[in-house]
Order: structure tokens, then sequence, then C-alpha cells
């Protein structure tokens, strides 16, 4: 019996079931829901009378304990005390396990204090004990197993009879489903609204109208009246006695007398010399007084001279434009008497808008340059003073195609031009004649032609090739010296095949190989060529004759070569560029190499073999540079942004004076060799001559002075003038056109 | 370190101040705003920074300098305006109560400027302020002036009543009345807009335009409340200025205005100025009272007119009197510059004022002028007696004040005629008036002239030849005596070559020439049968003539003389053709010339003549060619060396300068075409 009811008494402990109330004895039977069983202290008594009333007829002794006595109690518990508080029992495994026994709290069994089976845990979330089937643990110790819950049937009953106080949430402390009552629910629900939430509170009570228009026939006080309202104020005798006082000394008129229109009107007003005891005032610095309206010319005169009146056209012009833009406001009008003139229609107006000027209009103190324009102009030397200079055009050589370049050879006799048919002609400077016409190239343009110096040898590129072409205009003995010098460099070991390898072993082209252009072209007078890695744009040579350098804008970083004649060596300087090479060109004097870039020129000094300096133009894309030659620290550069800049070295990276006077792009520039002059081409079809003098002493600037702008080369496909060269001694100036035209300007 | 300044508290944000925000400072309306405005002399300003200015707001709006406003704080007018406004509404009020008594007691308290013509308030503070001096006063009359004149001749409005236009009326009498017995009116013009006059008083010049009488059209928005704004200030101002000027030469003023007389249109003649009480006991001899055009009493007009004539003398000489006595004291001084001149050469010479031998004012002293019923009387009037004439007469029917309305009366020396001459004269016996004459006849003895005439002599300071100006005539070009002629500007008054420039005059006579050849083609057609090479020859002979006889001018008649074979073609004959194409003859014409000589047997005598002047012409337009040229390309090489912004100056100077000089020269040519035309229709 004991150890019975203590089984229930132990499968109790482990429910936490809220519903335990409602169990019917069929279930109670069936260990199933075993688990379910409350501990409630009350539902534990019910449910062991209910036990006792199942099992009544097995244990009689139950009966006795229907009437629970002390002394019974006090002997199990002393016969509890006497045996171990445990049992045995086999658990799963087989192993043993010690079940004890649940702890009676008998005295406190109907302790109100622990009616209530506190989950213990505290302060912590529910949902740590998600994973468990416990939530918590009782005061005992005891695990706190998770009710029931979710089962699909209940739910549907669940949803089917809501019952009463049923909100859906669960209760956090217990994790019971939360109910509530009606009247808390109503308190919800007006908090929800914003109402008040307290009970039997009306915001808006009856009005009881205790003061009301309606007089009563009895006095609501029955006090009787002060005596002050019988007394007079002293406060106001005070106000009043200094109004009267101030009426009797006059400071206060009771009455003002209304002033008399009428007679005011007759009245003449008072007149007096205003300006009686005048000061003239300095006016003010920020007072602009208003401008007079311009006096009457001879065409405002209403007989004005013949050739002031307005001719039809003119009468019918003033009328089409709007009145707003008409220079003047009124037409010229010539009456032969004065009887005839009419009134001016629009007088009045127009001292209106002489008004609204004087108010409303702005006023502005400007100042007037009253200065002769050519005053501004500076001081020029006249171009007669700076004579000679090319001035007219002189002779054409009719070359045929578009002429890429020209050269007038060091002798000034001759000149050679090389054009898009890939032909090289030279030209007698003086008659214009033609004297010989080389084509070197079948398919390529003649890109460039330029002489050594100091010799009869023409270097003209085409496509990768240069060509050394012996001029065929002099006689046996020059022409046998100028072959001597080409073929000086066979006997190198040099000669065109350096064998060059890279830094895996692998054969590299070489960078130029020089060879005999072949039998056809010997014949003519070209002896050598020189093939080049990419297209040759430019060649310049050293002022000695020895090197020149080709450049090869899209050759990367082989764009710049420099060849050495008297050994047919090509070197390549530069590993790399930093940009796109346009031209390089030698210093006149010092071993300087100018290159320039697209936007910089760089100086490399060729025996450090360094950078010396970074020269800005500014401009967006070098087209060409020249340096001066007596004194090589100047230079001209031209750019495709139609902009020739004039740089001093020696005074700082930036260009010293920028002339802009071409619409489009320039070509090419020049300087003199002779003369303190130097040009630009440009593809306007102009050539512009300047006058740049100069000075050995450092402290002046050098004078620029614009000369003339030599026209007569057409445009062709938006291309004018193409290259110029200047003649070596005298100051003549050579142009090649993109019209198929070479020039000489003298 | 400074203090570090903070946005908007100093500079341009601080000095202008937005014209809301002036309004809302001075907590007054719109239109009050604006009055204060025009009577202050206040104006909107231009910002050098509008950004700055508007606090870095980019809404347009007007600027205000913010010292400007500061001083209108403190304009009792503010007070003033205040005042008005509460008794407006003092009297809505009492009208709202339907207290009429109340409403009307105030009503007479209130202002109303457009029944009375005067505002509840002066306005003589405003002018002291805005003229510390009366110099200064002066110099801003000519915008008064203009105005006051005009609304003596307008309409009334509500915003201009008729008691202020009638005041604007007596205003301008009294000024021009000053004008006439100080003698300061200088030049007058008579334009297609009115007649303005040009005054120098205390050295001041002052130009105003007075319009024709008639009825001025109104025509567009126009806001008479603002006009009339100017005008109240404008009355002050010349209230003040007239009592001045005539305190100043010793008059009283107001002058004695009588209404009888204006009411039967004197005009000037309502007027009787006294001479200061100090002033006449001073100069006891003199006549006190100056009487203004007094009118006859027209008993026996012969006598009165006799009598009136003495009487003037008399009153003549009393005012000669009186105006010697203002004038010796500075004729006592000896008042006369003396001429300055350079006693050794090298200095500088400066200009002196020249010494006029007549004294303008007195230009008309010794006429006697009738103004015929078509003329009009207000300005002929006034400029008369501003230029010394005492006796002006006119027909009745103009007005009142004149001094004689007898159109035979015979003192009259001038009568200013503005009639066509009428052909057919019948009414000689007009029974309605007696004693006027007849459309053409004349009085004997008497100078009929046009009303220009009196202008062009004032302008001139002398009198004009008056048979220019006889009724009838092409009257000789009005022009205005305000220009003043600029070095390289087109003037009127100066024969065409000696104003054009060389180009020009070239271009000119190329202009000839081929109007000429035209004309020559023409007489070709004509004369068909006329041999070509011979007609060269003539022509060469003519011009070789024209060559050896004389100069440019008279070509026209030389040619005529010279070419007694082609009579057609009279004018210009000195006609060489014209560069290119005279290069382009030449040889055809020598190789004709040559033929021809072979022929004859003469020999080829006239060629070289021809030659040399055909050459000089074309050899001077080649220089002049080659000068503009030369010089546009220095210009163009020198503008290359200046910087942008001289560059952007130098051609906006120079479309300026171009542009008036394009102008000169259409006038030039226009006129040279005309003269063209005159001189063809001359012999014709």
């Amino acid at each position: 019996m004991a150890p019975r009811s203590q089984m229930k008494r132990k499968a109790s402990t482990a429910a936490a079931e809220a519903e335990a109330a409602t169990f019917s004895d069929d279930e109670f039977g069936d260990g199933v829901l075993e688990g379910v069983l409350s501990d409630d202290s009350e539902d534990e008594e019910n449910s062991d009378d209910e036990a006792e009333d199942v099992d009544g007829q097995d244990d009689e002794d139950l009966d006795s304990d229907e009437v629970p006595s002390d002394p019974d109690v006090d002997e199990k518990d002393d016969d509890e005390n006497d045996g171990p508080r445990y049992r045995v029992e086999k658990d799963a495994n087989g192993g043993e396990r010690y079940v004890y026994d649940e702890i009676d709290p008998v005295y406190d069994s109907d302790d109100s204090d622990a009616q209530d089976p506190e989950n213990t845990i505290g302060n912590i979330p529910l949902k740590f004990y998600d994973q468990y089937p416990h939530i918590g643990y009782n005061i005992d110790g005891k695990k706190i197993m998770r009710p029931a819950s979710g089962k699909a049937l209940d739910a549907l009953l669940d949803t089917i009879e809501i019952p009463k106080g049923w909100t859906g949430l669960t209760d956090p402390a217990t994790g019971k489903p939360l109910n509530l009552s009606r009247e808390e629910l109503e308190l919800l629900r007006k908090v929800q609204m914003q109402e008040i939430p307290e009970e039997e509170y009306d915001p808006y009570p009856e009005y009881v109208p205790w003061f009301t228009h309606e007089e009563e026939t009895m006095p609501i006080s029955a006090a009787p009246e002060p005596k002050r309202r019988f007394l007079p104020s002293k406060h106001e005798q005070q106000r009043i006695m200094k109004i009267v006082r101030a009426i009797r000394e006059g400071r206060i008129q009771p009455y003002k007398p209304p002033e008399e229109r009428e007679q005011d009107e007759d009245e003449e007003e008072e007149m007096y010399d205003l300006w009686a005891n005048e000061e003239a005032q300095p006016p003010h610095v920020m007072h602009i007084p208003a401008p007079k309206v311009a006096p009457p010319g001879f065409d405002l005169s209403y007989n004005p001279p013949p050739e002031y009146l307005p001719s039809k056209d003119e009468k019918k012009e003033w009328e089409e434009t709007d009145p707003e833009e008409r220079e003047k406001p009124y037409l010229p009008q010539g009456y032969d008497a004065l009887r005839k003139v009419p009134a001016y229609d629009t007088f009045v107006k127009e001292t209106f808008e002489r008004c609204l000027d004087l108010y409303l209009a702005p006023r502005v103190r400007r100042t007037r340059l009253n200065i002769d324009p050519n005053s501004l102009l500076p001081k020029l030397p006249r171009a007669d003073e700076l004579r000679p200079f090319p001035t007219v055009g002189a002779v054409e050589y009719n070359h045929g195609t578009r002429v890429r370049s020209v050269a007038v050879d060091p002798t000034g006799q001759w000149v050679a031009s090389g054009g898009d048919d890939g032909a090289v002609k030279f030209w007698e400077l003086r008659s214009g004649k033609q004297m010989a016409s080389i084509r070197i190239s079948a398919d390529e343009p003649v890109n460039v032609v330029r002489w050594r110096p100091g010799s009869a040898i023409l270097t003209a590129a085409a496509g990768q090739d240069v060509y050394f072409i012996i001029s065929p205009l002099l006689d046996q003995e020059v022409q046998q010296a100028n072959r001597a010098a080409l073929d000086t460099g066979f006997g190198y070991a040099t000669n065109g095949k350096q064998a060059t390898l890279t830094s895996n072993g692998a054969r590299k082209d070489p960078p130029g190989t020089w060879a005999r252009p072949g039998a056809r072209l010997e014949d003519q007078g070209v002896l050598l060529k020189i093939t080049v890695r990419a297209d040759v744009k430019v060649i310049n040579w050293h002022r000695r004759g020895d090197f020149f350098c080709t450049v090869s804008p899209t050759g990367k970083h082989s764009a710049v070569a420099i060849h050495t004649l008297s050994k047919h060596l090509t070197q390549i300087p530069f590993r790399k560029l930093p940009g796109l090479a346009q031209t390089a060109q030698f210093h006149p004097s010092r071993p300087l190499l100018f290159v320039a870039l697209q936007r910089t020129i760089r100086v490399y000094d060729l025996q450090k073999q360094e950078l010396v300096k970074a020269i800005q133009p500014g401009a967006r894309w070098i087209s060409s540079f020249d340096i001066h030659a007596a004194s090589g620290d100047h230079l001209i550069v031209g750019s495709y942004d139609r902009r020739l800049l004039w740089h001093d070295l020696e005074l700082s990276a930036r260009p010293f004076k920028t002339m802009r006077f071409h619409p489009n792009a320039i070509r090419q520039v020049k300087y003199s060799r002779s003369f303190p002059l130097f040009a630009d081409a440009s593809d306007d079809g102009t050539i512009q001559l300047f006058h740049g003098r100069v000075h050995n002493d450092l402290m002046t600037d050098p004078t620029l002075v614009p000369l003339k702008q030599l026209k007569g080369h057409k445009v062709i496909n938006n291309l004018g003038v193409m290259d110029i060269d200047w003649h070596p001694t005298n100051p003549w100036l050579v142009s090649a056109g993109a019209d198929g035209m070479c020039r000489l300007w003298a | 370190m400074g203090r570090i300044k903070k946005k908007g508290q100093s500079g341009a944000a601080k000095n202008y101040i937005t014209r809301n925000q002036a309004v809302r400072k001075l907590q007054i309306s719109l239109p009050d705003f604006r009055r204060l405005c025009i009577w202050r002399g206040i104006f909107p300003r231009e910002p050098n920074n509008r950004k700055k200015a508007n606090k870095s707001s980019t809404a347009s709006t007007t600027f205000y300098y913010a010292k400007d406003i500061q001083y209108l704080l403190h304009e009792p007018l503010l007070q003033k305006f205040r005042d008005q406004k509460a008794l407006e509404k003092k009297i809505s009020k009492a009208l709202g109560r339907g207290d009429v008594t109340d409403a009307a007691r105030l009503e007479r308290n209130a202002a109303r400027p457009e029944k009375t013509g005067r505002p509840p308030y002066t306005l003589d503070h405003l002018v002291r302020e805005r003229y510390p001096t009366f110099v200064d006063a002066l110099r801003d009359l000519d915008d008064a002036l203009s105005m006051l004149f005009l609304f003596a001749n307008l309409p009334s409005t509500p915003a201009v009543p008729a008691k202020m236009i009638a005041r604007c009326e007596r205003l301008c009498l009294e000024f021009q009345h000053y004008l006439i017995v100080s003698q300061s009116l200088r030049k007058s013009f008579l334009s297609i807009k009115g007649i303005y006059y040009q005054a120098t008083i205390q050295g001041v010049d002052i130009l105003w335009l007075v319009p024709y009488k008639f009825n001025q059209r109104v025509v567009g928005d126009i806001d008479f409340r603002i006009m009339g704004t100017f005008v109240q200030f404008y009355m002050t101002l010349l209230k003040f200025i007239n009592f001045k000027l005539y305190s100043s030469i010793g008059l009283v003023y107001p002058p004695k205005f009588d209404q009888n007389r204006d009411e039967s249109a004197a005009e000037l003649g309502a007027f009787t100025l006294e001479g200061n009480a100090a002033k006449a006991l001073a100069d006891a001899s003199a006549q006190p009272m100056i009487t203004e055009g007094e009118s006859e009493k027209s008993t026996d007009p012969k006598t009165q007119a006799a009598v009136n004539k003495l009487i003037k003398q008399m009153k003549d000489t009393g005012v000669d009197g009186q105006q010697d006595v203002a004038t010796t004291s500075t004729d006592a001084e000896d008042a006369a510059i003396d001429k300055f001149e350079p006693a050794a050469p090298g200095g500088d010479v400066l200009p002196q004022p020249v010494h006029s031998s007549g004294d303008p004012g007195q230009l008309f002293a010794n006429c006697t002028f009738f103004l015929s019923r078509e003329t009009p009387r207000q300005p002929l009037e006034f400029i008369l007696k501003a230029f010394g004439c005492k006796r002006v007469g006119w027909d009745a029917v103009l007005g009142d004040g004149a001094y004689t309305t007898n159109p035979e009366d015979p003192a009259i020396t001038h009568q200013i005629v503005d009639r066509p001459i009428v052909q057919a004269a019948q009414d000689s016996g007009d029974n309605q008036t007696a004693q006027k004459l007849g459309p053409n006849q004349r009085m004997p003895g008497r100078i009929y002239v046009q009303p220009q005439w009196v202008w062009d002599s004032v302008n001139d300071e002398e009198l004009k030849r008056p048979d220019l100006y006889a009724p009838g005539a092409q009257l000789p070009p009005h022009l205005s005596p305000f220009v003043q002629s600029t070095h390289g500007g087109y003037d009127p008054t100066i024969p065409l070559e000696d104003q054009e420039p060389e180009e020009e005059a070239l271009q000119d006579s190329d202009e000839e020439l081929e109007s000429d050849e035209d004309e020559e083609e023409e007489d070709e057609d004509e004369k068909a049968d006329g041999d070509l090479a011979l007609k060269a020859i003539k022509g060469a002979a003519a011009d070789g003539m024209d060559v050896a006889g004389s100069d440019d001018d008279d070509e026209d008649e030389e040619g005529g003389e010279g070419d007694t074979t082609f009579g057609g073609f009279s004018e210009g004959e000195d006609a060489e053709a014209d560069d290119a194409e005279a290069e382009e003859e030449d040889p055809e014409l020598q190789y004709q010339r040559e033929l021809i000589a072979e022929m004859t047997g003469q020999p080829v005598a006239q060629k070289p003549a021809l030659n040399s002047k055909a050459k000089a012409k074309a050899d001077a337009r080649k220089k002049l060619l080659a000068q503009a040229k030369e010089e546009a390309e220095d210009i163009e090489r020198a503008k290359g060396m200046l910087s942008k912004k001289k560059r952007k100056l130098h051609d906006q100077m120079m479309y300026t300068n171009n542009k008036k000089s394009a102008e000169d020269q259409k006038l030039r040519e226009k006129r040279r075409k005309l003269e063209k035309q005159k001189a063809r229709q001359a012999p014709a």
C-alpha cells in the first residue's frame, strides 16, 4: 500500500500539468498519462482519494488513510527513518539504481505558500530548454517536464472550442497558455485604444451651469456688500487729478478744434529762402547722380538736314523692328513749316519712362575708357626694320602628289622633296626645274627627306626603310667621295647583323639592318638602306654628319633609334619611353638628345646616359620642335592643338610665350640657321613668320615679333602645309604643301 | 591672428538690402516706400557682386544701399504716413459705427490731395536735404522743368488733380518770367518732340523740353500716381528755386497773379512783377512797378497805341535802369576779362571765354513783333521776350496780354507768319475783319518771317537773313545747337569736301565716274552713229581740257563748256576710267588713238595729259590701298602680341568706333547723293 502510494507520488512529482483537475478515472488508470499528474498538494490529495477510491476493494487499509492521523504518520515516518530511504531498482541497463522516496511534506501539505510548483530556473530565458524534455527544476530539484503541447488533435480541439479567457499566448513564467479574464481583456483593450483605463470614469460629465445668465431671485451669497464698494477709489482719484493738473497747465488739450481746411487752401504757403544758410557738403561716396537726358541731335529737328531723313528702306526697317529693339525710339521727320508739326505721340510715355528710370533703375558707376584703342597695342618694331624675311612666293615646284617633306641641301642650290607617290625629287632651287626623280618605294609614301650636313647625301624614309641617296646633280668626284663615306661602314663587324641575344637566349631582331637596296636603286644613286622595326617618320642628323636619329612613333620601345653611319651601327638608346615619341633632335653644340613625347620634351645626356630635364610646354600633343642653333637654350614647339610655344631652357620648364595665331594644327616649326627668324607651318594652309632675336645678354628676354602670314598653299583634306625648311644662307623658306606643290618664299 | 570673419556680417552682404527687407524694416506699405524713395531720391543699386550681396541666393531682387534705408528710418514723413493711416482707420470706423458727425469731424482733418491738390505734409525739408546748396538744386532742374511743363499742359486725373496742374502752370510761368527778366535763356531748338530750351543760371546749364500745345495722347499703361509723386516734389523744388531766383534779382515772390487775366489766356501777362521794397527805396527814380504786357482798354485803338508806346518806352527805360543798377555794380569792378597774350613763345595757351560783341540777351531789343494767329504764341512770346524784345503783339484770338492786337500798327517791325502763300487773293473786302489784311497782303516796312527765323537767330546770336525765312520759302535746315562737333564726326554745317576722309573722296569720284559712264552709255544709245573711237578721243579731249582748266569743284560747268560736241553728258567730264578699267582700256585706247592720229595726221597729243591725271588718281588710290593694307597688317601683328583680355577690349573699342564712323559715313553718302541730285537738277 505505502509503496504504491509512494509510487504514485513519485509519478506525481514528475508531472506538472495544470489541467490535472479534470482527469477522469479512466485516464488516471491508464499508465500513459501518468506524467500528467499534478503535484499540487490539493490535487495530490484528490488523486490520492480517487486512487484510493479506485483501489478501494484491494486495500482496506487505505480507508484508514482517508482520515490521516498524526500518529500514523509519525509512525510511518519513523518507519521510514529506520530503513534506508531508497529503493534499489534495476534500470534499463540492468544496473542498480537508487530510487529515493518522495519526501512527503505531510505537515505542509495544505500550506498555501507551497502551493505553486515554482520553476526555479530564475531569470533564464525559457528557450534555453528548448532541446530538453523539461523546462526547469522545482524547489526539490526535480525536473519540471515540458507539458504536452502541440498535438495536432489538441490544437484542432483548441481551435474549435476556445476556452474562456483564451488568448493564444503563452505565459513565459510557466509555459502554460495564458488565459485572461474578461475584465483583464477589457482593460487591455482600453489601454490599446488609448482610453482611460479606469472604469467608472466619465470624461464628459454633464455640465452643471452654476453661473448662468438667468438671474436668480435670491442672491447666491448672503454676504453683505463690502464697504469699499461704496467708497471712491483713491487710485482713480490720483489719476484723475493728474489729468486735471495737466489740463490746467495746458499740457493736454481736452478739445482740439478741427482745422479749417477751406481757409487753409486759400492761404498762401509761407515762403522762405530754403538755402539761406547753405553749406556745401561733399557728395556722399556712394551717391550716384542720375544721368541727364541726352540733348537732342540734328535728327530730332522738325526740319533736319535732308541726309538725316530716313530712306524708304530705313523707315520700313524701323517700323518692322520691335519697339524694344529700336536703336532710337523715334524716326527723324522733316516738316517744311512749323505749323505742320504734329503732337509727339509718346511724349507722356517717355516722361513716364524717365520717371521710372529715375526711381527704379539701379545705378552703377561705370568708368568709360576714353582712350585711343591703338594705345593698347604694344609698340612693335616696324616690319621694315626687321627685314630681310620672306614675303612672297618666288618659285613653285610641282611635285604632283601630296608632298610630305622638303629639304634644302647644305649648299643651298637644290631642293629635295618626298611625297605620297614614293618618289624623291630633286629641284633646282632658283629655277624650279626638276633635276631628278627617284622612286624609292612603290607603295609607301616618302615620309621624310633630310640632307646629311656638309655633304650631298640625302636620307629619305619610306615605310620602315631609310635610304641614302647620293645627289645625282653633282659631278663625279664629289659623288665618289660621298660614295666612300657611305661604304666605310661595311668593313665593320657590326655590319647590320649584330647578334643580339635576349635574356632567355632567343635571337632578337636587330634594331636596324644595313644593306644595299638593290641594283635598280643603286644605279640611281641609292646606295644604302637601313630597315628598322617600324615606320620612320622623322630623321634628324647630328651636326657632324656621322650620327642621325630616326623616330618611328609606332615602334614602342624602339621608337627612337640612333644610327652611326661610319660604323653602320643602329642603337636603341631607350629601353622604355614614358609615352609616344613624336620627334627627336640632337642639341646643336652639346651631346644632348631631345626627345619629344606626346606632352613633354625630355632632354637626355648621351655621355652620362641620364635624363637632364623634362620640358613641359603645356601642349596636348606636340607635333614638332626646333632648337635655336646659335644659343642652344631656346626652343620652339609646335603642337597639334594650334599652339606655338617659345621656351627658354635656362628660365623655366614652362613656355616663355604661347602664340595662338593658327586656327588649325601646327605641323612643323623651324628656326632659320642664319637669320633671327622662325616659321611654323599649319594645316590651315598658312605659314607664319616670326622675328625671334635671342640676345647674348642673359637678362634681356628674346624679342618676338610676328612678321607675316604666307598664304598660298591650298588646304586639301584638312591638310595645308606639311613641312618647311629654311635656306642655309639666304632668308628664304621652302614649304611643302598637301596640294602637291612646294614653294620657295623669298 | 585676427578674429575669424563670419559670412554675411560685413561687406556687400551688409551694405545692400533688398527691397522687401527695406519695406519690412520701415514697416510701411510698398506705395509709401515708393513715394519716400522718389522724394528722398533713393534709387536701387547694382552691387558689384550680386551673389555676395544676396547672401548666395540667386533670386533676382532689387538692392538698395542699406545706409539709405537707415536714413529713411528717421524720416519725419514716416510719422505723417502713419498718422494719415490711423486717421483713415478712424474715419472708416466712425462710418462703420454710423457716427456721421464724428466721421465728418475727422474728415475735416484728413488731407484729400486729389481734391485740394495739396498733400498733408510739406516736402521742404526733403528739398533741403537732397540739395544742400542752391547750385545742386539747379543741377537737377532738368527733369523737374520738363515734367512740370508737361503737366501744365495735361488734363487732370485723380492722381494729379486740377489744382495741382494749375499750380504747375503758375510755377512754370513764374520761372519763365525770371528767365525773361534775367535774360538767362541761351538756346532753343524746335524738335519733333517739342521745344527744347537751354538756360544758364549761375553757371549751370539747364535743358528742358516743352511739348507743343496739343492734347497729349496718353498711351499704354502709365501710372499717374508715380508721376504725381514726382510732380509733388518738383513743385516744391521749383517753388523754392523761384523764390530764391526772384529774390536774387530783387523781385517779390510770389508775383501778383491776376485771375481774370489768366482766365482770358494772358498766360505770362497774368503776372505782375514787383520790385523789392528795399530795392525800390534804394532806387527811387526807377519805377517800382513793372507791369508786363499791360492790357489796353481799347477806347481808341490808335491813340491808345500811341500812349502805350510812350508808356512802354518809359517802362523800358525803367527796366533798363533797374537792370543797369543791377549790372553796374559788377561793371564798376570792371568785370571784363583781360586777354592774356603769351609774352614769349613756347608756353601753353589756355582757353579763355570769348567776349561776344553784342549782348545776346538784347538780340530783339529794337524789334517790335507781331504774331499771326497761326503761329504758336506761347513759345514765341517767351523766347522773344527772353531775348530782349519788349513789344510783342499778336492777334486777339491768341489771348490776352498782347502789346498790340492791331496788325496794322506802324510800330511793328517784324511779323511772324506761318501760312502758305495763297495764289488767288480775292477777299479784299472782308466784312468781318476790316482791319485784317488779306492773305498775301503785306504791310510795307515790315519784315515777314517764318517762326524758325526766331530760333535760328537766337541760336546763332545774330539776326538771320530774313529772305531765307520768308513765308512760303524753302527753309534752311533747323540745326540743333546742342550738338558739339567731334573730330571725324559728321557735321552738316561743313561742306562735304572738308570732312570726308581721303578714301571716301576717291570712292566718291569713282562713283561719279561710274554714273557718268552710265550716262555715257545712254548717250551712246542715243547717238548710235557716233564713232566709238572718235568718241573716246573726244572724251579724252574733254578730259584734257578739264585738267588744263582747273579744279574738280567746278567740274560740271567746265565739262559743259569744254565739251561742245556732246551736250548730252554734261557732268563729271573729268571722268576717267576707274583703276582696273583704266588699265584694261588703256592699250586699246592707245591703239585707237594712234590709228586716228595716223588717219588725220595729227600727233598723239592729249594722251599724256589724260594719263597723268588718271595715273595720279590711280596712284593715289593704290597708295592709299597699300597704306591701309599695311596699317591693317601692322595692327594685326601688334594685336597678336596682346593678351586675350586686352585684345577683346581693343576689339570692343574698335567695334564702337567703327559703328560710329559707319553712321557718319552713311550720312556723308546720303548727302553726297542729295548734292548730286541737286546739281543735276540745277542746270535743267
